[in-house]
Formats: C-alpha cells, sequence, structure tokens
C-alpha cells in the first residue's frame, strides 16, 4: 500500500520530481528517489536507476480499484520510482503540463499521462457533460500539491474563467479544467435540430467561477457533433 | 494569479486572446461584435460571450443566405455564428490560417475551408471538389501542415494543392515523354520498373497564387452540393472528386502507379 501512503502524506515528502517538456510531445522527469504515477507503457526511454511497478487500480488501493471498475473510468497506471530522468510519450500526443497548487485537476483518464507521486488521484461524477462527451459519467480527479502531464490532440489552448467571464465549450474539446470552476450543460436544441437545420454546435458546457480549463484543437466524435 | 504556476502554458481570457487572429497554429480566435460569421459545422471549440449559432436555414439569416452563399445545396454544413464575444476555431489539430481578400477570388479545396466572413461569397467552383470565394473579407483555412504560397508558373502535386488566387489557370500536367510505349504505360500501369508517382502533376500558368499544403495527405472532402445535371457541367452526372468518369469508379482509391487514366492511351 505504499503508493496510498505517499498520498496521504503530500506535504512530509520532500522530493518532488521535476517535469519537463522536450519538445511539444515528450515529457522528461527528472527523480532522485521519489515516485511518479504515469499512464501504463507510456515510458520511451530511461537514464539511470528506474524501477517500474504496476499499479493496480490506479494505485487508489481496494477501494479506488472497485470504485473505477464499477465506473468504468479505468486507468492502468504504473509507479516509476528511481534515481534519473524518464521520459515519458504517449502515440505523440502533443502534452500539456498542469502544476496543482493544493487545487483539483478534472481529466478524462485517457488524456492523463503522468502525475507526480505526492498527488491524489480518484475519481468524480460528471454527469451530463461526460455522456455529451461520449465519456462515461465518471472523470478523473488529481489533487494536491505537484506537477501532472495531461495529453491533447494538438497543443491545448488554456482559457481562463472568471466570474465576469464564464465560458462555453465544445464538448468534443474539452480535456480538462482545474480549480473553483462550476459547470453547466447548455443545450440549444430547438426543433429546428430536429428539422436537421441544427446549429451544428447544439452542446455546449458552460464553464462558470474561478479557474482554468484546457480545450484542444480538435474535437472527438460525439453524439453532438451531428446536430 | 500565479497560483496556477508560472512555467505552465500560456493562459488566455478574453482580454489577451487576440481578435481574428491565430492562438496557436492549430487555433483562431475570431472576435465578434455584432457581426456574423460562417463557419463550418462542428469548428467551434469554445468561446466567451454570448454568441448564437444558427443553421443556415434559420429564418432570419435568408437574406444573408441570399447574399453571400451561392451553393444551397451545401449549406446545411454551414453555420451563422452571430453575437458577442471571442470564439476559438479549430479542425482536427490541422494548422489554420486566416486570409484577407480584397475585392479577389480564391478557390480552395472544399475540406480546407473553415469559416469565412458574410462579407464575402461562396460559391460553388467548376473544378469538382473545390469553392471559390470572392469579394472583400477574411476567411478562415485548415491545411495538413503550413501553408506555402508559391507564383505560377508552376506544377504541384494533387495532394498537396489546397488553392489558389486570382487566375491562374489550373490544368493536369502528365509527363508524357518518361511514360509512352508500352514499357511506359506497363511501368504506369504496374508501377513496375521505377513509376515515380509524381508522372501527374498540376499545373498552373498566369498571374496569381497557388497555395500549397507541406504534406501530401489530403483533407477529407466536404461535399460540395451537387451540380444541375446538364450538359457541359464538369461533374454533372454527380461525380464529385476527380475527373472520374472513365476507367475508374468515383470513390475507388487510385493504386500505386495508376496514372490519372493515362494507361488507356497505351490501350492497357
Amino acid at each position: 500500500m505504499g503508493p496510498v501512503r505517499a498520498g496521504l502524506y503530500p506535504d512530509t515528502v520532500p522530493l518532488v520530481a521535476t517535469f519537463r517538456l522536450q519538445g511539444s510531445k515528450v515529457l522528461a522527469v527528472d527523480m532522485s528517489g521519489d515516485a511518479v504515477k504515469a499512464k501504463n507503457g507510456s515510458m520511451v526511454a530511461y537514464d539511470g536507476q528506474m524501477a517500474f511497478k504496476k499499479m493496480t487500480g490506479g494505485g487508489e488501493g481496494i477501494r479506488g480499484m472497485v470504485t473505477r471498475r464499477l465506473t468504468g473510468e479505468q486507468m492502468t497506471v504504473m509507479e516509476v520510482k528511481g534515481h534519473g530522468t524518464c521520459w515519458f510519450a504517449d502515440r505523440a500526443s502533443e502534452i500539456n503540463l498542469v502544476s496543482l497548487q493544493g487545487d483539483k485537476l478534472y481529466v478524462e483518464s485517457s488524456n492523463l499521462l503522468c502525475t507526480d507521486g505526492g498527488l491524489r488521484t480518484g475519481t468524480s461524477f460528471t454527469g451530463l457533460r461526460g455522456a455529451s462527451q461520449g465519456n462515461g459519467l465518471f472523470t478523473t480527479t488529481v489533487e494536491g500539491h505537484g506537477q501532472a502531464a495531461i495529453m491533447s490532440d494538438g497543443p491545448a489552448v488554456v482559457l481562463r474563467v472568471s466570474p465576469q467571464y464564464p465560458l462555453s465549450v465544445d464538448p468534443g474539446a474539452y480535456i480538462a479544467h482545474q480549480g473553483n470552476v462550476r459547470q453547466s450543460f447548455q443545450s440549444g436544441v430547438t426543433f429546428r435540430t430536429v428539422m436537421g437545420e441544427g446549429g451544428g454546435e447544439a452542446f455546449q458546457i458552460r464553464f462558470e467561477g474561478d479557474g482554468l480549463v484546457y480545450v484542444q484543437p480538435s474535437e472527438r466524435n460525439t453524439i453532438a457533433g451531428d446536430v | 494569479m500565479s497560483a496556477y504556476g508560472a512555467p505552465g502554458p500560456v493562459i488566455h481570457d478574453p482580454m489577451t486572446l487576440p481578435s481574428d487572429d491565430n492562438v496557436n497554429a492549430y487555433t483562431f480566435c475570431v472576435e465578434l461584435k455584432g457581426s456574423q460569421w460562417f463557419l463550418q459545422k462542428g469548428k467551434m471549440i469554445a468561446y466567451y460571450g454570448s454568441i448564437d449559432f444558427n443553421g443556415i436555414g434559420h429564418g432570419r439569416l435568408d437574406r444573408l443566405v441570399r447574399t453571400s452563399f451561392h451553393s444551397p445545396l451545401h449549406a446545411s454544413d454551414w453555420v451563422v455564428a452571430e453575437g458577442q464575444g471571442k470564439m476559438l476555431l479549430a479542425d482536427r489539430a490541422f494548422d489554420v490560417n486566416s486570409y484577407d481578400l480584397e475585392n479577389g477570388n480564391l478557390t480552395i479545396r472544399s475540406g480546407n475551408l473553415l469559416a469565412f466572413q458574410p462579407t464575402l461569397a461562396l460559391k460553388q467552383s467548376i473544378v469538382p471538389g473545390f469553392l471559390t470565394l470572392i469579394g472583400t473579407g477574411k476567411f478562415v483555412a485548415a491545411s495538413n501542415g503550413p501553408v506555402v504560397f508559391m507564383e505560377p508558373p508552376i506544377r504541384v502535386d494533387p495532394q498537396a494543392l489546397v488553392g489558389w488566387a486570382d487566375c491562374p489557370s489550373p490544368c493536369h500536367h502528365y509527363d508524357h515523354g518518361y511514360m509512352t510505349g508500352l514499357m511506359g504505360g506497363l511501368r504506369a500501369l504496374t508501377g513496375v520498373g521505377g513509376a515515380s508517382g509524381e508522372e501527374h502533376q498540376f499545373e498552373f500558368v498566369g498571374a496569381g497564387t497557388v497555395l500549397l499544403q507541406s504534406t501530401e495527405t489530403l483533407m477529407a472532402d466536404q461535399a460540395t452540393g451537387a451540380v444541375p445535371h446538364e450538359a457541359g457541367v464538369p461533374g454533372g452526372h454527380g461525380v464529385s472528386g476527380h475527373q472520374g468518369q472513365h476507367g475508374q469508379q468515383p470513390g475507388v482509391p487510385r493504386l500505386p502507379g495508376q496514372l490519372g487514366d493515362l494507361q488507356r492511351r497505351f490501350g492497357l
């Protein structure tokens, strides 16, 4: 249960792996005895002494494992620990660094590449938004202090949401958000949509509050894409 | 707000987003101030402010459609965005770029056009699979890799062609010298013995500009709408895309080494 313990005391872990991007599609992590959690099989190279350990159920213990199985938000994760540098990449996806200072990052498990060992991951219910994206009703949360790397199809644009500037996002282009943000589901479905003359942007997620939203310059196929 | 970490990526808000310019190579930001833009369905990825998206069939927009849309059968693929705010456009992580036309014209492959101002008129080109924009205004186009501008006379690879502006005359060009005789025909048909795959090009002559993308991977075609079934109308038999009536079934991919319909000339 090592990883769980590490997650419980994020502030007592003095060693923090440093994340840096090498190009935009490769993540390099410098480690000195500390650990990171990364998507299974995403290591492309390493330098120094590294140990790779598969973590069943996302390294969240029995409860997390069961939750993930139940919610369908599965994530195969490995723990990488050692001294040296480890490089990660996944299908030439663009990688974006996110630094967390006690706030929570919401990201689809398929878009999460690597998190600092000190960050807690979990699952959360997203409701209709998840359904509209075709990603299921649940999403992954990352919480604590440290860095995480998320993947996108094309470099992500980071958009700030503030009380005076709410943001609407196409469900297919949304990848992640962080901070204190409320999201609601916006539907522009009218009788015209039914008539086949819809605006093509029938569903949007509206973000209000204070935080950041990560949007990729590409749209996944969603049921909303055609109406 | 340094809470979100300085080393991270650039964080945009409505103040820092550019107006009618690229955010990065793959994302374009349009500022709407009560004005309108035409965009292809599903290319909006996010917006600030209050923007309405309406299908072209929307009653109030009829007049707009009459003035700037001239391929009615194609209209259902387009959306009018109107309102106040800033809107981000992107297309499957392809490069996007904006172009200004001043009382000019530009013909573009249908799959590449993303959005345009209603001050431009969109028409079907006589060349099947292409659209022509006429007038003054800005439009946004996607390409597989950055776009290169070339001056005619030039011969280009068919897959790399994005479009052309002003009036160079586009025509086919075959390297006959290499591909004549029985052996040449065999080479062309089978690819055995040295078909380079570059024996067929598009040739442009005249004054104007030719736009090329930097890869030979085509972007998926958008339907440009059918043309009237009339004698003398290219593609008038409902065939869009290539010149395609002879030899080749429409929609069947061309085999490597198979040249245009050149092999017919050798009786093969």
